[in-house]
């Protein structure tokens, strides 16, 4: 099992009510039973995808023993979102170039014709 | 051109090029052609350093090397689809999880090619139907997600 950073991400992200979860931590810190009400899911439950997201970096909880509020990390999700566009700017600069080599076998095969 | 963020983790961009489809992909599959465009503006990649068995399980490898620094970016990729011109999809093991690059070929019948260049990476514990249908759900409204914070 992949277990770099984005792959950890992408995993944790994968699950609806883990995106749902972190669109309310988006909002402001919640503590776990805040982050259970609008879900029709065990705390237990809930708990277990906190721990998914924490793992993946994109939560930390608090460390007060009764409460532990939960609080959003944008940077992973961020990491994330740069992969995308980091590898757009490649494959546009390279079908780019590309393009340029296309042109050039075109002139190179002209040129062959009138010699 | 028209690049889209499909889902999370996935990137589309299709392109049209002016040759015909066996030309497109004979450009994307043959080192001597490769060493002129593969690597990104500021990069190259020279002709002696890639790699290209063309067939399903071949090795495709390139090494980029960036112009002012000579830092080298290898790319270790094995083909998983190889069938000219219309199919060529790759796996790149080492890069952040598992890439896969799919570049599917279409002749618009004038002398023109549009590719569609598909690129993800999905860790593989990802690709189970359950999981793709869950991918494949609610990824569509990430991208406004993302703007919210």
């Amino acid at each position: 099992m992949a277990n770099d950073p984005l792959s950890l991400t992408f995993a944790a992200l994968a699950d609806p009510t883990r995106r749902t979860i972190l669109a309310r931590l988006a909002e402001g810190e919640a503590t776990v039973n805040e982050i259970a009400e609008p879900f029709d899911i065990s705390l237990q439950a809930v708990s277990k995808h906190l721990k998914v997201l924490a793992a993946a970096g994109l939560i930390s909880r608090g460390r007060e023993a009764q409460y532990r509020p939960c609080h959003f990390e944008p940077a992973r999700l961020e990491a994330a979102t740069d992969w995308i566009a980091r590898s757009r700017a490649v494959w546009t600069e390279r079908f780019d170039q590309l393009e340029q080599h296309i042109k050039q076998l075109a002139n190179d095969t002209e040129r062959e014709k009138e010699v | 051109m028209n690049d889209e963020l499909t889902e999370l983790g996935e990137l589309t961009i299709t392109r049209i090029f002016e040759a015909r489809p066996e030309v497109v992909f004979e450009c994307m599959t043959t080192p001597a052609h490769l060493t002129h465009f593969w690597g990104p503006i500021g990069m190259s990649t020279p002709l002696e350093r890639i790699t290209v068995e063309p067939r399903p399980g071949g090795r495709f490898e390139t090494v980029m090397v960036n112009d002012a620094t000579g830092d080298e970016y290898p790319v270790n990729g094995v083909f998983v689809e190889f069938d000219p011109p219309r199919t060529l999809s790759f796996t790149e093991a080492g890069v952040e999880g598992g890439m896969t690059t799919k570049i599917v070929f279409k002749d618009l019948g004038d002398g023109r090619t549009e590719t569609v260049t598909h690129q993800s990476n999905v860790p593989p514990m990802l690709m189970s139907p359950e999981a793709q249908a869950g991918l494949e759900s609610s990824f569509v409204k990430f991208d406004a997600y993302l703007a919210s914070f």
